[in-house]
């Protein structure tokens, strides 16, 4: 076994009630998980990048034991998934849930000396380790107030905080930057880089594509339970091939949307709404030579332009290209 | 300094030893909470004790002696109020520590960790014996300094050891429960009713003897009921069920052995269920 992770086929489907009102339900199966496999090596940064309910973090609690998958095989630190629970626990640090996952009424220090005990650190061990993290993240100042009185962000660092305690070969995280702000997110970057620079392999899973493409050395774009592309961000881009990417912003209307996806030389038009105005954007063949009649489609059928940027592609467009959607739509797997 | 791959006895008893102490720093953080335990069974004995007074009078003594076989029916009434804070704090604080944790996201932190979650369970019993054993010694203490009987009147030690034997089928019982909080995801409503069922059946204002023997049977199958008659048998010398106390001991330890292996494999296949299906988190 070569990778740090290795998942061979691996299928995770539950059954869920779905309502229909006071007391009538009916029950739903859900394939959260169809038939994955990938290999993380040592050492690298891995990002999982798909929008909410793509399969990410089922694809997580499955590697870290929380679930139990339906079908194919994993190994996680050289450990079997169903086998070897334990060890597989044991050897990884793990950031799930963000701040839900934390002890309220405890202190900070107090919740990482707990999970040190969890791990089986000695108690000086713990002590210090927990002492040592608090320096590293800069959580002095309130290591020693209770949870419940931290804000959204610092609950973060905290629950960041608590996946370091074990010291483990692999790191997952599941999308550590939620609810952080700018300079908040920007430091917990830098530390994950230090880390993996450190030897520490990663496992990031965001649904923001400029944070998959500025940390993650390898990224597998995940969307209803599959993994559809597997490749390095530039080797991800290359697979559009001649390929470009127009993003128009202004009022545009699905009527307009759909004419352009049937222009020839359009291989997708997704409308998205962002900051209160549309935005579509285009993959096509040639733009320099779509443009023209790009522009008469939109207008033909009452569109308001207000920006027209034939730009570099992006993570993003590669989603929207295997897709048909943007990150920004959660996924409702069926 | 990677976790320990494969723990040792005495790392796995520091994790459970480090689950009990979060339970007393959670609870530290609310002191009314326990104050209000020690006045509840005293509360509670009282109401029956009181009754027995307006109806018996005088002669309530003798009216009590008669039935079931002791005179001392203040002292009757708090133990069996007592040892049921005993009980009733096993099921709440078991049926609650899962419940609590899945709402509020902590259980999939802790199935995170390699501590097994029969380890925690080891803590959160821990917890709970120091919790409940305090309360109730305290408001027994308390409650025979109010209505003026001597607590430590019989056999003390004898008393003790049938509670410490009782502990161990008492928690055996409620991690079967606990696995059918998980199972349905309800905590307060199963306690509810599992407290009225439990108070019925062990007996904790009569003897079981005065039950239908259909009912009785079924008190003398759930551990508790050998628990409280064996307390007030060895405090107040009513009588044990097999007429020597070390009979009724085995019993209890019959109890200590099958109980806590039943409930272990019943609360390990309800784990594995909810890993299989919607997974610990879901709520």
């Amino acid at each position: 076994m070569q990778g740090q992770v290795r998942i061979d086929n691996l299928s995770k489907t539950y059954h869920t009630r779905q309502r229909k009102g006071l007391f009538k339900s009916e029950e739903k199966r859900v394939e959260a998980l169809k038939g994955v496999s990938l290999e993380i090596k040592p050492g690298e940064v891995f990002g999982l990048l798909g929008p909410n309910g793509a399969g990410k973090t089922t694809l997580i609690k499955c590697l870290t034991t929380l679930l139990l998958p339906t079908g194919g095989e994993a190994w996680v630190n050289g450990y079997h998934l169903t086998r070897e629970a334990n060890q597989i626990r044991a050897s990884v640090g793990c950031m799930l849930m963000g701040e839900r996952g934390l002890y309220w009424k405890l202190t900070g220090s107090e919740n990482l000396i707990f999970f040190g005990a969890l791990y089986h650190l000695s108690p000086s061990a713990r002590r210090r380790r927990a002492a040592e993290i608090v320096e590293r993240l800069n959580l002095g100042d309130i290591a020693d107030r209770s949870v419940e009185t931290y804000s959204s962000g610092q609950k973060m660092k905290l629950a960041f905080a608590k996946a370091l305690i074990n010291d483990a070969p692999l790191l997952i995280l599941d999308e550590p930057t939620n609810t952080l702000d700018l300079p908040s997110a920007r430091e917990l970057r830098a530390v994950v880089r230090e880390l993996n620079a450190s030897g520490k392999t990663v496992i990031y899973t965001t649904h923001i594509m400029a944070e998959a493409e500025t940390m993650c050395d390898r990224v597998a774009i995940v969307d209803r339970g599959e993994v559809l592309a597997l490749g390095t961000a530039a080797e991800l881009k290359a697979s559009l091939g001649r390929e470009e990417v127009i993003h128009i912003e202004g009022v545009i209307s699905a009527q307009a949307g759909e004419a352009v996806q049937r222009l020839a030389g359009v291989s997708r038009a997704v409308r998205a709404a962002v900051d209160g105005h549309t935005q579509l954007t285009v993959v096509a063949q040639d733009q320099r030579a779509l443009l023209p009649r790009l522009i008469e489609t939109l207008t033909a059928h009452d569109a308001v332009l207000q920006k027209i940027v034939p730009e570099e592609v992006t993570l993003e467009d590669v989603f929207i290209a295997r897709t048909g959607r943007t990150l920004a739509d959660d996924t409702w797997v069926k | 300094m990677t976790a320990t791959i494969r723990p040792s006895f005495r790392q796995k008893l520091s994790a459970a030893l480090a689950e009990t102490w979060l339970r007393l720093l959670n609870i530290s953080r609310y002191p009314g909470q326990l104050a209000l335990e020690i006045i509840i069974p005293i509360v509670f004995a009282a109401m029956p004790m009181l009754l027995g007074r307006a109806t018996a009078g005088a002669n309530a003594a003798a009216n009590f002696q008669a039935n079931t076989g002791t005179s001392n029916y203040v002292a009757f009434l708090l133990i069996g109020s007592n040892t049921f804070t005993i009980v009733s704090s096993a099921f709440w604080h078991i049926a609650y520590w899962l419940r609590f944790e899945q709402e509020t996201g902590t259980l999939e932190s802790i199935y995170l960790t390699p501590t097994t979650s029969m380890t925690l369970a080891g803590g959160v019993a821990l917890y709970s014996v120091v919790r409940g054993l305090t309360s109730a010694l305290l408001a027994y203490i308390l409650g025979c300094l109010i209505f003026r009987v001597d607590p430590f009147a019989g056999d003390v030690l004898l008393a003790l050891l049938f509670i410490l034997i009782g502990l161990i089928p008492l928690y055996g019982v409620a991690f079967l429960f606990g696995a059918l909080v998980l199972k349905v995801k309800e905590s307060n409503a199963l306690v509810g009713l599992m407290q009225w069922v439990v108070s019925f059946l062990m007996g904790i204002f009569y003897p079981v003897a005065v039950l239908p023997p259909l009912v009785r049977l079924l008190a003398l199958l759930f551990p508790p009921t050998w628990m409280v008659n064996g307390v007030r048998s060895a405090l107040l010398g009513m009588g044990f069920f097999f007429g020597k106390w070390y009979l009724d001991i085995a019993v209890l330890m019959a109890f200590a052995l099958s109980v806590p292996l039943l409930s272990f494999w019943a609360f390990n296949r309800v784990e594995q269920g909810v890993k299989r299906n919607e997974g610990m988190g879901e709520f």
